[in-house]
């Protein structure tokens, strides 16, 4: 035993030995709740930070103003779309270089493309290509490429569609639409992002370690195609307690503090006078909202639909439980998306909503459930019982359910929960991300609001198609209306600013369109 | 000794082998799907379903587990579902961290519990045999998250002696090793006190004393020896359970050690990393028994000659 606890103890002492985190000249110092588990932006669906700095895609969504964007080229210079609307050309920047020094050809995003389609992959991410022709054979394993994917030269990459989507270049500026080199991701394997060693993208920033659950730290990309970042290096630590968070934020060991992870701080930092100058905040392209099941009674009635959304005080919420910090929204689409208009405000009205109910046959007042996860964050069992409370005033008797998450999912898939709370950020700046997932066919049911109206699914799979930017915003606003005023299909809440506090030398910094805390972190500065 | 040991070593595989099989048939009745989990609120079902399907979730209960054993048993414990990384690297990379902690609250509980147990025991009924046992029952009861937060507070931010969290040298190991050694040394000082009481009663002190040695002499040399023999076979336990993941003060001190993946396993429904941790576990508490029983014996003749006739 004493060989190998020698051993043991000498890797405990060598672990000791890894680079320190004190403030080094022009280094930015972040930090997140949990470890990305990988820089392949096509095996996660939720930490894109990696993905974001150390890869680029063909397009990219740039912040223009708070919570707004624009979509500019990327490693792509310039594009075209056939009249039709199927049919992609992308032609490639000059010259682009990957972090090993290897030249970006059209076939390396061919690859990139049919690798997150390769059963073999196993990709978490295939949602943002499966519009492209011969995408679900490929995920079939039907075939052994994608019909749809073509290099037609070195520079120029053509992607043919099945059906036309509105969305689809939004799709590609997503993170999991970052380009990966062939000959190098092919050698890497699975193990493909998951080391420095493993990882090689054309981005501002190149990996350099990664300790599991501890932090990784990025350097500057000293080749970059639009020009070296602003800091030299860029650690990324892990931290889980957000009382730990703010003593290394407030002892200067961290640059940035996300409220996101310690929202019980907002009135500590706004309130402070060494603070309140140097918080950052975006509206964040997201939408708090309720669910409702109209396949559950009472909620087959619009009147006590109606009823439900005059019910509940949505002000009160935001201004409690969100220290205001955030505007009610009345459509499906929050403010920042594209096609974004304001809708009609919803009334909070409890006397109305009692007289609907008794409209609709229940003048005495209707028991109800509202169902949550038992592993959902406080934020929602604090959200439900005070709308309890608020609805208890118009005649709904709630009776909060909470199930395991693993059950919830699956009731949901199946259209069977009870009315739920839950919030949705953009994933791609278009509404087809709000609609398509809520009010579509599919998404009706999996996502247990039963709304089943031909005329809306007609709506939403025609606009999905649509070419003309202004008539298709008239669409997807036109059934705003339809889906909320008048079919009462859903409440929307509010949306939330996204507030960070940064260290006095921190430059530049920008809450990105979104509102996500994972961002590219290209041109902050450090003093 | 040795065939002590080896019959130890030997009667301990059923308990491995059904300790996996309990832990599998229990994740699997707890509901949960780890590509749901990994995908949070942007999974689609279809695509859930087909990711489960290519990673053979789907197959029946018992393929999983007898290809689980057949792995395990050629030293491959699977490759962790959301972290994608073989699972015996994930363990083995952590778990220096995890020894280091484990080392450093041990050395802390030990340099705190057994002067204290001895103080307390010879200062019987005084008030500083009352300070002293306030002082560890403190530690046991004290949350770690509390204390932590506590130490964290004074010596890091208003202080600025030591760092707040992370693990990149020996500083960053000052705090959370006296948070564990300290909630650890309560159990400690008051068994020396108990037990050392208990030998001061003997004959054999009465004996020393009798002799004319003094008191320093008795308790150092003749009453310690035997007081401890308890003390060590919890010491021995002790530090098992601290190798096997000090989960609350990994998570606040951001230490990347073996309870921090536990824990992540857990909530993700990660079979394959929960697996190779549990058993990981496992080995550690059976061999940190097996050393307090060797130890016993090297300290008690008895107790050896016990082992001999069992052998």
């Amino acid at each position: 035993m004493n060989q190998k606890m020698k051993l043991l103890i000498a890797s405990a002492l060598t672990s000791l030995a890894m680079l320190s985190p004190a403030v080094a000249e022009n280094m930015l110092r972040v930090s997140y709740s949990e470890d990305p588990k990988t820089a392949d932006g096509q095996m996660t669906t939720d930490s894109y930070t990696l993905p974001l700095n150390i890869f680029d895609r063909l397009v990219e969504s740039e912040t223009t103003a708070p919570g707004e964007s624009a979509l500019v080229p990327g490693l792509a210079e310039k594009w075209e779309v056939s009249e039709d609307g199927l049919t992609y050309t992308f032609h490639l920047r000059q010259g682009v270089k990957f972090h090993d020094g290897a030249v970006l050809t059209a076939d390396d995003v061919v690859y990139t493309f049919d690798r997150m389609l390769n059963p073999a992959t196993k990709a978490l991410n295939t949602d943002i290509l499966t519009f492209i022709a011969g995408a679900q054979d490929r995920l079939d394993g039907k075939a052994d490429s994608v019909s749809g994917l073509k290099a037609l030269d070195d520079q120029t990459v053509q992607i043919t569609l099945a059906q036309p989507y509105a969305a689809f270049l939004a799709l590609l500026a997503a993170p999991g639409a970052s380009i990966y080199n062939r000959a190098f991701t092919e050698a890497a394997g699975d193990q493909f992002g998951l080391t420095p060693e493993t990882t090689n993208g054309t981005g501002p920033f190149i990996l350099r370690d990664y300790t599991l659950n501890d932090s990784q730290m990025l350097e500057a990309n000293e080749d970059y195609w639009r020009g070296r970042a602003k800091v030299d290096r860029l650690l990324i630590r892990v931290v889980t307690d957000a009382e730990t968070l703010r003593m290394l934020f407030e002892s200067d060991e961290i640059d940035v503090f996300d409220l996101d992870y310690a929202p019980t701080q907002t009135p500590y930092f706004y309130g402070s006078d060494q603070w309140k100058d140097l918080i950052r905040s975006g509206p964040r392209v997201g939408i708090y909202y309720y669910n409702i099941n109209q396949a559950k009674k009472p909620f087959d009635d619009p009147r006590v639909r109606k009823a439900f959304q005059m019910a509940i005080d949505r002000q009160t919420i935001l201004d409690k439980n969100f220290y205001g910090k955030g505007a009610l929204e009345n459509g499906v689409m929050p403010r920042g998306l594209t096609c974004y208009a304001e809708a009609a405000p919803i009334e909070y009205n409890p006397a109305k909503a009692k007289e609907l109910l008794a409209e609709a046959g229940y003048p005495d007042g209707v028991e109800i459930k509202l169902q949550q996860a038992a592993n959902w964050s406080p934020r929602w069992s604090d959200m439900n019982q005070i709308i309890q409370a608020q609805i208890a005033e118009a005649g709904f008797k709630a009776q909060i359910v909470t199930t395991d998450e693993a059950a919830f999912m699956a009731a949901r898939k199946v259209g069977e929960t009870d009315n739920y709370t839950q919030v949705w950020s953009a994933d791609f700046n278009d509404p087809d991300n709000f609609f398509y997932t809520f009010f579509s066919e599919s998404g009706s049911k999996s996502r247990a609001y039963n709304n089943n109206d031909p005329e809306v699914f007609a709506d939403i799979e025609r606009a999905r198609g649509m070419t003309d930017q202004a008539e298709r915003c008239k669409l997807y606003q036109d059934l705003t209306t339809r889906i909320v005023d008048q079919d009462a299909a859903w409440v929307p809440l509010f949306s939330l600013d996204h507030s960070y506090v940064v260290q006095p030398r921190v430059k530049n910094f920008v809450v990105p369109w979104n509102g996500w805390s994972d961002m590219n972190y290209y041109n902050v500065e450090v003093e | 000794m040795l065939m002590f040991a080896l019959r130890r070593i030997l009667v301990s595989i059923p308990v491995l082998i059904g300790i996996t099989l309990i832990l599998f048939i229990m994740l699997n009745v707890v509901p949960g799907d780890p590509i749901a989990l990994m995908m949070k609120e942007h999974g689609s079902p279809e695509v859930i379903e087909r990711v489960r399907a290519q990673m053979h979730l789907d197959d029946p209960l018992i393929t999983r587990y007898l290809r689980f054993l057949w792995d395990a048993l050629h030293g491959d414990l699977g490759t962790s579902i959301k972290l994608n990384r073989p699972v015996t690297d994930l363990i083995l990379k952590a778990f220096p961290n995890t020894l280091m902690l484990a080392v450093c609250a041990a050395l802390v509980s030990w340099l705190i519990g057994i002067p204290i147990g001895i103080l307390s025991a010879v200062r019987r009924d005084t008030f500083l045999d009352r300070f002293c046992m306030g002082f560890s029952l403190l530690g046991v009861s004290m949350p770690i998250f509390w204390s932590a937060l506590l130490l964290q507070y004074v010596f890091a931010m208003k202080l600025k002696l030591l760092p707040v969290s992370g693990f990149y040298g020996w500083r960053y190991m000052v705090l959370p090793a006296l948070v564990l050694g300290w909630s650890s040394a309560g159990v400690i000082s008051r068994l020396t006190r108990s037990s050392l009481l208990e030998v001061m009663r003997l004959d054999y002190i009465r004996t020393a004393r009798a002799k004319g040695l003094g008191e320093a002499g008795v308790i150092t040399r003749h009453a310690l020896k035997n007081a401890l023999i308890p003390v060590v076979t919890i010491m021995a336990i002790q530090v098992a359970g601290l190798l096997s993941g000090a989960v609350i003060t990994e998570a606040i001190f951001s230490i990347p050690g073996v309870g921090r993946i536990t824990v992540n396993a857990i909530s993700s429904r990660d079979m394959p990393l929960l697996q190779g941790a549990v058993l990981f576990a496992t080995v550690l508490v059976i061999l940190g028994n097996l050393v307090a029983d060797i130890l016993y014996s090297v300290l008690d003749p008895r107790i050896r000659a016990q082992m001999k006739k069992e052998a």
